[in-house]
């Protein structure tokens, strides 16, 4: 029985109400913890907060010897990593695509980025130390090393093996960003017209493709140098401990009551950091297009050099490979009873590390994948109901203030968020963290969802309210089937993420919720390096899980419905 | 100029079916070469093989000769061999001066810069200029493309549906345009709209019989 006309009608100011409530109620659940942080920062900065965080915290760490050296160390790694990422994306681009590479590439892709940070970091030490496999591999027979040697240690003092770090995993997400946008760019038509108008490849791609596509991928360049300007787990695990980074220095400085106060300030500063290494960008950015387009005018076509082509294809395969072989070698030290240096593999092999250590692993492990399922399914439903209010014109397109979690320094964010929670006593509590890892998920999953949401014909929607089903019916029986692939990618990538924040869950957490990410970091100074191993390993486990699920979803779908198909074919055959 | 030859030509399909056979002709400089034949025949792939772009999963052989320049091993940007296709392609991020600039070959900047603003006078495009591709008409659009393959200055043409796109007053002004332009060179059109193929046209229909049977003239005037 339908509703009279004139009651729909009265309806109407009741539902957009209701919507613009919804909207209202997810703004303000996302920008809450991002304004009340900023100003939980700045407050006791400036001194506000005499009794949390007493003195005058810029005093405090403009006059610390620390800070010179640590920002230095903090802009040259994240600087130079982002510029690595950029360059090496490029160079990807330009020397794999139209080669047999690039399947391979697009393949390696998603595993890399399932990876959590921190894993990857303790895959390196294992692969890059005096004592690591790559020095196994080749001693003693090409070193004559019988131990050890103490040339170099890895993490080194200038942040080399920071850099290192952050390059391999970082390279993956832009060159993912980068290849979404291809299709966009209709490529191929453009290398092939200016190719026949005598332009060599790499000259089509600079003077072509990358001045289209660098407008499209800027965010998530600008999202990387943030993150590696101020990255934490990384830091402790790959980089320098005197000086520190500036981010590892103010983690040190928070724990201290009495220098909450400069670790504000330093959170602020290093705000200043990331917004000055912006505007920086943004100089090059100009700088470069100005070059550029006195180039294209030039009317030089260039030559193609295969030898450059041959070392950006070696460059993008070796990054890709390593993250690999690292995880490949936490899985091998995971089961190592023995394995002395020079040899080349372990001399004995073991469940034990697995099995004996439960209490080590199996707890976090748990409380990991309960944060995560919880953390994908808010961000998944929270989402979709943006989208679905967005769809309904209940909601504007704010896609560029999701991004505003990733783009402010964690840190920066989090020590305010964190005072805040102390002061209203919420701190530690388990709803606390997953609303703190919701906001640096949600930005990933409404970027999975949006394109697909918005470009799903809304004619799917009005056939089956002519055939009257109602809105509930019409999202839960046509459009989120429709959608169960990006919708299982984005509940993949939030478990991802989720599993990989470490930070939120210290600082929010209390140290009351160990999580993977929090137990690896912590463990790697002091315990046994196969149980590190074991910790890395399950921590890069669970987000693979979630991928490999993301893939089957959609196929099991597919495959119900052929079933029904083909029983319902035999069931006519047989009438 | 020098003619286009084609000797030779195989295109096979993955499973090992023959998409073109054997096929081999040639086009005079001032000539223009149709070739015709119903979808999927393998026209467009014939042009992209000339170009040197053909699917890596086509398996190809033959000969392709300018004059007597073999170009089978050259690449793409070697060959000079103009292309249209049936989008314009006109870069977004160039205005039509830089549009046309970056077909043209050498000179210095002063040279370039009077060189595009003579060509853009001779076509009726005067003060487009710097104008943004998007604002331009269809027939604008068309004519800046085919000005910029011109000023690359190739030794052949080859033309895929390059007025397919555009509307029936346009598409005679563009074809003429055309015709007229490339007077001296050899063209090879690929079409299946007979209104587009000139007069004096070969017409090479692939894909329905021997291609050595198909060669002839325009088959009746339009």
């Amino acid at each position: 029985m339908s509703l009279p006309a004139r009651t729909v009608t009265a309806m109407k100011p009741i539902i957009m109400l209701r919507h613009r409530g919804l909207v209202w109620l997810l703004v303000s659940l996302f920008m809450l913890p991002v304004l009340l942080g900023l100003c939980g920062t700045v407050a006791p900065a400036l001194g506000f907060t005499p009794t949390f965080a007493p003195g005058d915290g810029f005093a405090q760490i403009l006059t610390d010897p620390r800070l010179l050296p640590a920002l230095g160390l903090s802009t040259f790694t994240g600087l130079l990593a982002t510029f690595l990422v950029l360059a090496i994306t490029v160079m990807a681009l330009v020397c794999v695509h139209d080669t047999r590479w690039w399947s391979w590439m697009n393949a390696a892709i998603p595993p890399v980025l399932a990876i959590p940070h921190a894993a990857m970091a303790v895959g390196l030490v294992f692969l890059l130390a005096p004592s690591g496999a790559l020095v196994r591999l080749v001693s003693p027979a090409l070193t004559g090393w019988e131990r050890p040697p103490l040339d170099w240690i890895v993490p080194d003092a200038q942040g080399w093996s920071l850099i290192v770090g952050l390059v391999i995993k970082e390279t993956p997400f832009l060159l993912l960003a980068a290849i979404a946008q291809l299709p966009a760019l209709d490529v191929d038509a453009s290398l092939r017209i200016g190719r026949t108008l005598g332009y060599a490849p790499a000259r089509c791609w600079s003077r072509l493709i990358l001045p289209r596509l660098y407008p499209r991928i800027r965010l998530t360049l600008l999202i990387i140098l943030a993150f590696n300007l101020t990255v934490v787990d990384m830091a402790i695990l790959l980089g320098p401990g005197n000086p520190p980074t500036l981010s590892v220095l103010l983690m040190t400085l928070v724990n201290d009551p009495l220098s909450r106060a400069a670790a504000s300030a330093g959170a602020l500063l290093l705000v200043a950091v990331v917004g000055l290494s912006f505007l920086l960008l943004f100089a090059l950015e100009i700088f470069v297009s100005g070059i550029a387009r006195r180039r294209r005018q030039s009317g030089v076509r260039g030559h193609g050099f295969s030898a450059l082509r041959v070392l950006g294809k070696g460059v993008v395969m070796l990054i890709l490979s390593t993250s690999l072989v690292t995880m490949l070698l936490l899985l091998v030290w995971s089961f190592t009873r023995r394995w002395r240096f020079p040899d080349a593999f372990p001399a004995q092999w073991t469940l034990s590390n697995w099995s004996t250590r439960t209490d080590v692993l199996m707890q976090p492990a748990l409380t990991t994948l309960i944060i995560a399922m919880c953390v994908a399914a808010l961000a998944i439903s929270t989402a979709i109901a943006w989208l679905e209010l967005e769809r309904r014109g209940a909601a504007p397109r704010l896609d560029g203030i999701w991004f505003v979690p990733l783009l402010v320094p964690q840190i920066s964010l989090l020590f305010g968020w964190q005072a805040v929670a102390l002061w209203a006593g919420l701190d530690g509590t388990w709803w606390m963290v997953v609303y703190t890892h919701w906001l640096y998920t949600f930005p990933y999953v409404i970027l999975i969802l949006a394109v697909p949401w918005r470009e799903l014909a809304p004619e799917w929607g009005h056939a089956a309210h002519t055939l009257g089903a109602g809105d509930w019916r019409v999202l839960w029986r046509v459009r989120l089937p429709m959608l169960i692939r990006p919708l299982s990618q984005a509940a993949a990538v939030a478990v991802a993420v989720s599993v990989a924040l470490y930070l939120p869950t210290l600082l929010i957490g209390a140290g009351r919720h160990q999580t993977l990410a929090t137990e690896l970091v912590t463990s790697v100074g002091g315990v046994d390096r196969r149980v590190v191993a074991a910790l890395a390993v399950l921590q890069s486990i669970l987000p693979l899980l979630a991928f490999v699920l993301a893939l089957m979803v959609p196929r099991w779908q597919s495959r119900r419905l052929a079933r029904q198909s083909t029983r319902s074919l035999t069931r006519t055959a047989v009438a | 100029m020098h003619e286009l030859s084609v000797k030779d030509l195989c295109l096979r399909m993955p499973n090992g079916q023959s998409l073109v056979e054997g096929l081999s002709f040639t086009v005079e400089p001032g000539q223009v070469v149709a070739l015709m034949g119903p979808s999927g025949s393998g026209k467009s792939s014939i042009l992209n093989w000339l170009t040197g772009m053909v699917d890596s999963h086509l398996h190809a052989s033959g000969e392709v000769w300018l004059g007597p320049r073999q170009l089978t091993s050259l690449p793409t940007e070697k060959r000079r061999l103009g292309l249209m296709l049936q989008q314009d392609y006109l870069f977004p991020h160039m205005s039509v001066g830089d549009n046309l600039r970056f077909g043209l070959r050498g000179g210095s900047r002063r040279e370039r810069t009077e060189r595009v603003r003579q060509v853009l006078q001779d076509a009726s495009l005067a003060g487009l200029e710097q104008r943004d591709p998007a604002t331009l008409s269809g027939g604008q659009r068309a004519r800046v493309s085919l000005l910029r393959t011109l000023l690359a200055d190739p030794c052949a043409l080859l033309l895929d549906e390059p007025f397919s796109a555009l509307d029936t007053t346009l598409r005679e002004q563009i074809r003429r345009l055309t015709w007229d332009s490339a007077a001296r060179l050899p063209v090879l059109l690929v079409t299946h709209d007979m209104a587009d193929v000139p007069l004096q046209a070969r017409v090479l229909r692939i894909g329905e019989s021997s291609p050595a049977d198909s060669l002839g003239m325009h088959p009746q005037p339009i």
